[in-house]
C-alpha cells in the first residue's frame, strides 16, 4: 500500500529542527531512518499530517570521545556500528548487535536513535544498551537538554520518556575496562525477522558492574538484579530452572513459550560471554 | 504538496516533481519509467525493491522521495557494470531465477556481499540473503552463483575485523547499579482463549464500595475513565461512542456501539461492544466485566477481566504481545482515572482527545438528536 499523504520538513540544522519543534500537534511525527516508520506508513497504521526528518543532521551524527565514556549522535546507522568504523565502548558488542538487526539494506538507513525511540520491544538497540548502563541525552524546543538512564527511558511498546516536543540527540556509554565480558543472544523464526527473545549481559569486574537484560517482551527490557549478581559471583551459567522462577517473578504474564525462549537465550549469550563456545 | 527532488540515475540526471509520500521504487517506475525495479511487500521484507543508493543497498519502497535528493542510484537497468555482467550470467548459468520478481533486488543484495566480503562461504550468502525473498528457486542457484562470482574475483573494498576480543572471566561481587527496584508484578493474568485475549487484573481503590459502584454503574461516567474514549449516546441498556487510541505511530479512532448490564446487588456488571476504524480497516470487539467488593469501610477492590479481539489491518500487522502491553496499559491509567474520578477530580488522557475531536462527538451527538 500507499501512505496517506503527509507534509514533509527536513531541517537542515539542529537549531531549525528545534524550531520546527515548538508547534508540533499531534499529528507530527519525527523521522529519522524510517526503517520502522515506513512500513507502517505505508500499511496505513500511522496516518501523520507532517513528518520531520532529522537523520540528515550533521549534529546527530556526531561522536564524542570522551574520559571514561563515548556519546554516539542518534543519527548514526546501524551499518556503521556493523562496519566498526565508530569508537568502542565495549570490544566488539555494538559490532554484533549491530550486524543481527534487520537486513544489509536496513542497517544501511536505519538510526540507533529512530530504535530507541520508537521503542519496539524486539528490537535490538533497547535491550543491548540497557545492558551497557547508557543514558539517552534528549533535546527540548526550548533548548532544555536532560538525560536519562535506558532503565526509565523506555516505558513500555512504543511508550518513551521523550514528550512530542523533545527529540534524542545522543546516547552516552561508559567505557568498559579490557576485563569486561558481554553476551547477547537472540532467536528469532527466520533471520531479520523480529526477535521472539532476547537476552543480555554485561560484566565488568573492574566496575564492579553486572547486568542482565532480557528483551522482545511485550514491553521495557526486563533487568533481573538477582541474576545480575548470580552470574557475576559465580561465573557459571545458570539453569534453566533458576531463569524461569525469576522471570516468573519479574514478568508473570509472559507465556510459558516466551519464558522458555527467554531463559534459553540468556543461557547461551551467557556461555558466550564466559567463552564456553 | 510536492517537491523537486534531483537524483542520478545509472549515471543520468533526472529532476521528478512528486508528493512527499512518493516512494523511491514509484520515483524510478512511475515517473521514470525504470520499471525494472519491482514492489512485492511494500513493508520493507521481501527485497524485490532493494536498488543501490549511493552505492549501498537501501529498500526503495521504504525510503522517501525527500530523502533521494542529491542521491545516485543503481537500478537493475544500470547494473551491466563488469561486476553486474558476471552476476547476471552466473544467474543465468546456475538457474538462479524462474519468474524473476524477485531478481532485480537479488542482484542488488548479491553485488553488495561481494563487495563486502571476499570470496564468501555458504552459510555467509546465505546470511546475507536472508532479506531477499525468491518463491520459486528455492535459492540453491542463487546462493551458487554468488558464489562462484565470489570465487572468481576480488572487488571487496575494505577488510573486515572480526576479531573480538574476548577477556577470561573472574568472578566478582558486583555493585548495585539499580537505584530503581523493578516494578512489582501486577496481580491477575493474561491468556489467550482462542481468538480472543483475556487480561484479568484487580485492584485497588481508595473509596467506599457504594462509590465505585456508582461510578461503574453509570457508563457515560466510565467511560470518561477509559483514556481515549468518549460516549455519544446512552440508553438503558445499549450505548453508543468511540475509542481514540493512540500507539505509539499507529492512530485509530474506533467507532462503535455496545450493551451493558449491572447488578445492584452483586455489585457485578458488564460492557460489551464492537466497533470499527473505518480508515485503518480494522475491527475490535470488546468484553469488560467488572466485579466490585468491599474491602473495608473506605476502601474497594476492583476485579475486571477484559476480553478482546482485534481483526483486519491491526491485526496483521501481527504483533499480538504488544497489543496485550497496551491494553494493559490503558487498563492501568483507566484504574488511574477512576480513583481521580472518585476523589473528585477529573479523567486525564494520554491520548488527548483534544478539542476539536470533542468539538466533533459534541456537534455529532447534537446532529443525531436534532434527527430524532
Amino acid at each position: 500500500m500507499k501512505p496517506v499523504g503527509f507534509q514533509f520538513a527536513q531541517p537542515d540544522t539542529l537549531a531549525e529542527a528545534m524550531q520546527m519543534l515548538r508547534d508540533v500537534s499531534e499529528d507530527t511525527k519525527i523521522m529519522s531512518g524510517g526503517q520502522s516508520l515506513g512500513p507502517m506508513l505505508n500499511l496505513r497504521l500511522a496516518r501523520p499530517e507532517k513528518i520531520i526528518s532529522i537523520a540528515g543532521l550533521s549534529e546527530l551524527r556526531e561522536v564524542d570521545e570522551g574520559e571514561g565514556f563515548i556519546e554516539f549522535g542518534t543519527a548514526l546507522r546501524h551499518a556503521e556500528f556493523e562496519d566498526g568504523s565508530l569508537p568502542e565502548p565495549i570490544s566488539g558488542m555494538m559490532r554484533h548487535v549491530a550486524k543481527g538487526i534487520a537486513y544489509r539494506a536496513v542497517r544501511n538507513r536505519g538510526t540507533i536513535g529512530g530504535s530507541l525511540c520508537h521503542a519496539d520491544p524486539a528490537a535490538d538497540w533497547i535491550t543491548a544498551l540497557t545492558a551497557l548502563g547508557a543514558t539517552v541525552r534528549m533535546v527540548s524546543a526550548q533548548g532544555d537538554t536532560r538525560d536519562v538512564d535506558m532503565t526509565r527511558f523506555i516505558h513500555g511498546a512504543y511508550r518513551t520518556e521523550l514528550n512530542s516536543d523533545e527529540l534524542l540527540k545522543s546516547v552516552i556509554l561508559p567505557r568498559y575496562s579490557s576485563s569486561a565480558v558481554w553476551g547477547y543472544y537472540k532467536t528469532c523464526r527466520k533471520v531479520g525477522e523480529f526477535a521472539d527473545a532476547i537476552a543480555s549481559w554485561v560484566a565488568d569486574p573492574k566496575k564492579r558492574y553486572s547486568r542482565v537484560v532480557f528483551g522482545a517482551t511485550a514491553g521495557a527490557p526486563i533487568v533481573s538484579i538477582p541474576l545480575s549478581r548470580q552470574i557475576a559471583v559465580t561465573g557459571i551459567v545458570p539453569s534453566k530452572e533458576v531463569i524461569k522462577a525469576e522471570l516468573e517473578r519479574l514478568a508473570p504474564d509472559l507465556d510459558r513459550v516466551k519464558k522458555h525462549l527467554l531463559a534459553v537465550a540468556l543461557q547461551r549469550c551467557t556461555k558466550q560471554a564466559l567463552n564456553h563456545d | 504538496m510536492t517537491e523537486t527532488i534531483c537524483i542520478n540515475v545509472n549515471g543520468e540526471e533526472f529532476t521528478a516533481t512528486v508528493p512527499p509520500r512518493t516512494q523511491l521504487a514509484e520515483v524510478l517506475r512511475d515517473h521514470l519509467h525504470l520499471t525494472g525495479t519491482h514492489l512485492g511487500c511494500e513493508q520493507g521484507v521481501c527485497g524485490a525493491c532493494t536498488v543501490m543508493m549511493d552505492g549501498r543497498p537501501v529498500r526503495s519502497c521504504i525510503t522517501f522521495a525527500g530523502h533521494c535528493d542529491g542521491a545516485t542510484i543503481q537500478t537493475i537497468e544500470g547494473g551491466d557494470d563488469p561486476l553486474g555482467q558476471m552476476l547476471t550470467e552466473a544467474f543465468s548459468r546456475h538457474h538462479a531465477l524462474q519468474c524473476g520478481f524477485c531478481t532485480p533486488g537479488m542482484l542488488a543484495t548479491s553485488r553488495d556481499i561481494l563487495t563486502r566480503f571476499s570470496n564468501p562461504d555458504e552459510a555467509l550468502v546465505r546470511h546475507e540473503l536472508s532479506g531477499n525473498i525468491c518463491r520459486c528457486t528455492g535459492y540453491q542457484g542463487i546462493v551458487a552463483a554468488i558464489m562462484d562470482v565470489g570465487s572468481q574475483i576480488d572487488t571487496c573494498d575494505q577488510t573486515r575485523t572480526d576479531d573480538i576480543r574476548r577477556a577470561a572471566f573472574t568472578p566478582f561481587e558486583p555493585e548495585e547499579n539499580l537505584n530503581a527496584a523493578p516494578d512489582p508484578a501486577t496481580a491477575g493474568s493474561v491468556v489467550q482463549d482462542k481468538d480472543w485475549t483475556v487480561i484479568t487484573r484487580s485492584f485497588g481503590l481508595n473509596h467506599p464500595v457504594g462509590d465505585v459502584w456508582d461510578l461503574f454503574s453509570d457508563v457515560s461516567r466510565v467511560a470518561s475513565c477509559v483514556p481515549g474514549a468518549s460516549v455519544a449516546e446512552v440508553t438503558e441498556e445499549t450505548f453508543s461512542g468511540a475509542i481514540e487510541v493512540s500507539f505509539g505511530p499507529i492512530k485509530a479512532r474506533f467507532g462503535g456501539k455496545g450493551t451493558y448490564a449491572n447488578n445492584l446487588q452483586s455489585r457485578k456488571g458488564h460492557l460489551s461492544g464492537s466497533g470499527a476504524d473505518k480508515n485503518g480497516q480494522s475491527n475490535v470487539r470488546g468484553e469488560l466485566h467488572y466485579d466490585i467488593v468491599k474491602k473495608t469501610e473506605d476502601t474497594s477492590t476492583v476485579d475486571v477481566e477484559f476480553r478482546f479481539n482485534v481483526q483486519g489491518v491491526l491485526a496483521q500487522f501481527n504483533r499480538p504481545e504488544l497489543v496485550t502491553g497496551f491494553v494493559d496499559f490503558l487498563l492501568q491509567r483507566f484504574v488511574a482515572n477512576c480513583n481521580s474520578v472518585l476523589s473528585g477530580g477529573t479523567a486525564t488522557s494520554e491520548h488527548k482527545i483534544g478539542a476539536f475531536s470533542l468539538a466533533v462527538a459534541v456537534i455529532k451527538s447534537w446532529f443525531k438528536r436534532r434527527k430524532t
